[in-house]
């Protein structure tokens, strides 16, 4: 887990997790009157379109609550469903691992309907009960560490132990940063006079 | 800051001297103090050992690895915004 690119991925799971179960979570109920989910039966044939991917990409029968309500901008669904689908499919992390931290993110953030939905997606993955009680350990215990420093304000003393990652972004060149010699007055640094 | 003054290692009985030794081995890392957070543990060991042991039974590798409880906890706590 050395390099950066695993966790900027971690990352962008975490926020896309989020997004979904905010929107689930805060339309679950009676606020589906106010904003009912689009039915497939009356909808457009691009929404219908869309509905059948993310019913292949879950491998269920139904699309979940909030790509249904978004479904109400068929291009905005649509969008953050490729914007999802990018981010939990096999990449530098698994599918699997994915699952697991999205797991861990709805239980943190109580989210009822995000919970219920990873733990879905790691069983389906193939994650056992003893893999849903280690994510639901690890969650809960971190959950008591971190109360416990920001109770106490305790600052950060382990940032350092991780080795810093110099390579580019994705694409990137790497930077090579030139560090020049002090220019001693009436004398030429050798950085100068190596020219 | 903290709210607590955070006592150095030799400031404890021997018996948090242990649970210092265990958290250098878990992190495998040599600290010139213990971490905070493991100064905070040995306070009351009767809590930080029951504690630790239940993160340590937590965090061994299983259906996942250590390294990958390691971001699951990290993701915990971002979600949690908790900068420690």
């Amino acid at each position: 887990m050395r390099d950066d690119a695993l966790w900027y991925e971690a990352a962008l799971v975490v926020g896309v997790t989020n997004a979904l179960n905010v929107v689930a979570d805060a339309l679950d109920g009676t606020a589906t009157d106010l904003l009912a989910p689009v039915e497939e039966a009356t909808a457009g044939d691009d929404t219908r379109a869309l509905f059948a991917e993310i019913r292949a990409f879950y491998v269920r029968d139904d699309v979940p609550l909030p790509f249904r309500v978004m479904a109400h901008d068929p291009g905005y669904a649509a969008d953050v469903f490729q914007a999802v689908k990018r981010m939990f499919l096999d990449n530098r992390l698994e599918r699997r691992l994915k699952e697991a931290l999205a797991f861990a993110v709805s239980l943190t953030s109580r989210s009822r309907l995000g919970t219920a939905f990873h733990l879905g997606e790691m069983r389906r993955l193939g994650i056992g009960p003893r893999g849903w009680m280690e994510v639901l350990g690890v969650t809960q215990m971190f959950s008591s560490y971190t109360k416990i420093a920001d109770t106490l304000q305790l600052e950060p003393d382990m940032g350092d132990i991780a080795p810093v990652d110099h390579s580019p972004a994705p694409g990137g060149r790497p930077v090579v940063k030139v560090t020049r010699a002090p220019v001693v007055k009436g004398k030429r640094s050798r950085a100068r006079s190596a020219r | 800051m903290p709210t607590v003054r955070l006592r150095d290692a030799a400031e404890y009985p021997d018996t948090a001297q242990a649970l210092f030794a265990a958290s250098k081995s878990w992190f495998n890392h040599d600290f010139p103090e213990p971490p905070a957070m493991s100064r905070v543990m040995a306070w009351d060991p009767e809590f930080g050992g029951p504690h630790g042991r239940a993160m340590k039974r937590a965090m061994m590798p299983g259906e996942f690895t250590r390294a990958e409880k390691e971001m699951v906890a990290a993701v915990v706590s971002g979600v949690n915004a908790c900068q420690y």
